[in-house]
């Protein structure tokens, strides 16, 4: 457990230096998860207090990069919710991938330290389709594109993983499309090498334009709802018309303004369908 | 006085939390907050058994979800379950703490922050540390902590971790925790 605790006096002052000194843009995020990131970083890294983070960040320009890498919460686990991604083989990625002229665009509109990308990765290969899409990943940070796109993900908890792979009825052995350097887990970077990155402030501010399938898992639940509704206004125009949203499964458009826009396509997962108009 | 009671348990603590909810009248005045743990990946049906005999209906919240007297709100599986400020439920899925996700710990931390010492916190029967530093955190700000008899628990260890960090209020069996949650007015 954690014992450094910060107070909301000192999770302002932080979030007050990373808009002034650096333009990153933390106000609308949820005050407990962002106050147990910046506790973890603070723990992380060595350093005594809120003071000593913000000295950090001002004395040592390398530490923004390692600092944005941390602050965001890790996605820890490949395949999170099978029954999520049965539904996005067998029914959504069927569906945009049939008969199209262009390339349809996947955005991973998350955050994501790479698992939900090599998870998206893996389904297409084995449907054959990975070189007919063109999927667009936001990432925060060089260190987040670099460890993606190293392959060293390092999922920490292997059997998770292998049981989730296993309840998806996957086609192969999980183990194929890893393989082990001294106790690390290197994915097959083949998988990620046609994705294209945008990297970002703070939240989503460019966007693909013309997607298909967005998917957002369990990103608003780290947003105020303020924020919340700006980042869905953005991936709601952002989509074509019949295109896909996916959010966790603890996470509702319902009592949103996104809402008229969408229908529902599977609600135990939480799959929407962009709306003609 | 109170805002809401929190109950933490692991293993052996079904049939205990069964019979607490079981116990609790429709006009129950506070909202009941559950992190228990719980099978990551099976995310249906513990709601359904928990609700079979329950008094108050039980919700497992979504993000952002207001909170209501009234009302049980379990922690969902696969989610930490945090309580924000403005009386509202706040998922995450950051890294397991205590190699639990649904954490006791920290739903008790986030509850006694908002709370203080309108809060009441109850460790069941568990087979690990979890709860006990949340627990304390309930105590320090100045809450209600309670713990069951260890005497009475399935697997004593998550007890006895709390009993020895925090001095509580009261070790109590089942039935004397249900005493004192009837007893409670609006």
């Amino acid at each position: 457990m954690i014992r450094y605790e910060i107070g909301i006096v000192d999770t302002r002052n932080v979030i007050k230096v990373l808009l002034d000194d650096f333009g990153f843009d933390f106000r609308d995020y949820a005050l407990t998860s962002f106050k147990r990131r910046l506790e973890h970083v603070i723990n992380n890294n060595g350093l005594r207090d809120a003071d000593g983070l913000i000295s950090r960040l001002q004395n040592n320009k390398d530490f923004l990069d390692q600092f944005l890498f941390e602050i965001t919460p890790e996605t820890t686990e490949m395949f999170r919710d099978p029954s999520f991604w049965r539904i996005l083989r067998d029914e959504v990625l069927v569906e945009i991938t049939r008969g199209s002229a262009n390339k349809p665009r996947i955005w991973v509109a998350s955050f994501d330290s790479g698992e939900e990308l090599y998870s998206l990765a893996i389904i297409l290969k084995e449907m054959n389709l990975l070189d007919s899409v063109q999927i667009y990943a936001n990432v925060f940070t060089d260190k987040c594109i670099n460890r993606i796109k190293s392959g060293r993900l390092d999922p920490k908890d292997l059997e998770t993983n292998e049981a989730n792979y296993q309840r998806l009825n996957g086609k192969f052995q999980y183990s194929s499309y890893y393989k082990m350097d001294g106790n690390t887990i290197v994915f097959d970077t083949e998988l990620v090498k046609n994705i294209i990155f945008v990297k970002q402030k703070t939240n989503i501010e460019n966007d693909p334009g013309a997607v298909k399938l967005t998917i957002f898992r369990n990103q608003t639940i780290y947003y105020n709802q303020l924020l919340h509704e700006k980042v869905l206004q953005k991936i709601s125009t952002s989509m074509v018309a019949g295109g896909f949203l996916a959010l966790g499964v603890k996470e509702t458009l319902e009592n949103t303004n996104a809402y008229n826009k969408f229908t529902v396509f599977n609600d135990n997962e939480k799959i929407y369908k962009r709306k003609t108009t | 006085m109170y805002k809401a009671v929190i109950i933490g348990g692991s293993a052996g603590s079904f049939q205990v939390i069964t019979r607490i909810l079981h116990s609790l009248s429709p006009n129950f005045p506070l909202p009941v907050l559950l992190c228990l743990h719980r099978l990551k990946h099976v995310r249906s049906g513990f709601v359904e058994a928990l609700s079979i005999k329950s008094g108050i209906p039980i919700i497992e919240p979504f993000d952002k979800e207001q909170i209501k007297p009234g009302k049980a709100y379990l922690a969902p599986a696969n989610y930490h379950m945090y309580i924000e400020l403005g009386n509202k439920i706040a998922l995450s899925t950051e890294d397991p703490v205590n190699h639990s996700r649904p954490s006791i710990d920290l739903s008790f931390v986030t509850a006694a922050q908002v709370y203080r010492e309108k809060l009441i916190g109850i460790i069941l029967s568990g087979a690990n540390r979890d709860g006990a530093y949340g627990l304390k955190k309930i105590k320090d700000l100045g809450g209600l902590a309670i713990v069951q008899d260890p005497e009475e628990c399935q697997v004593k260890t998550m007890t006895e971790a709390s009993l020895k960090m925090t001095k509580v209020d009261f070790v109590y069996n089942t039935n004397e925790i249900i005493k004192f949650l009837q007893n409670i007015k609006s």
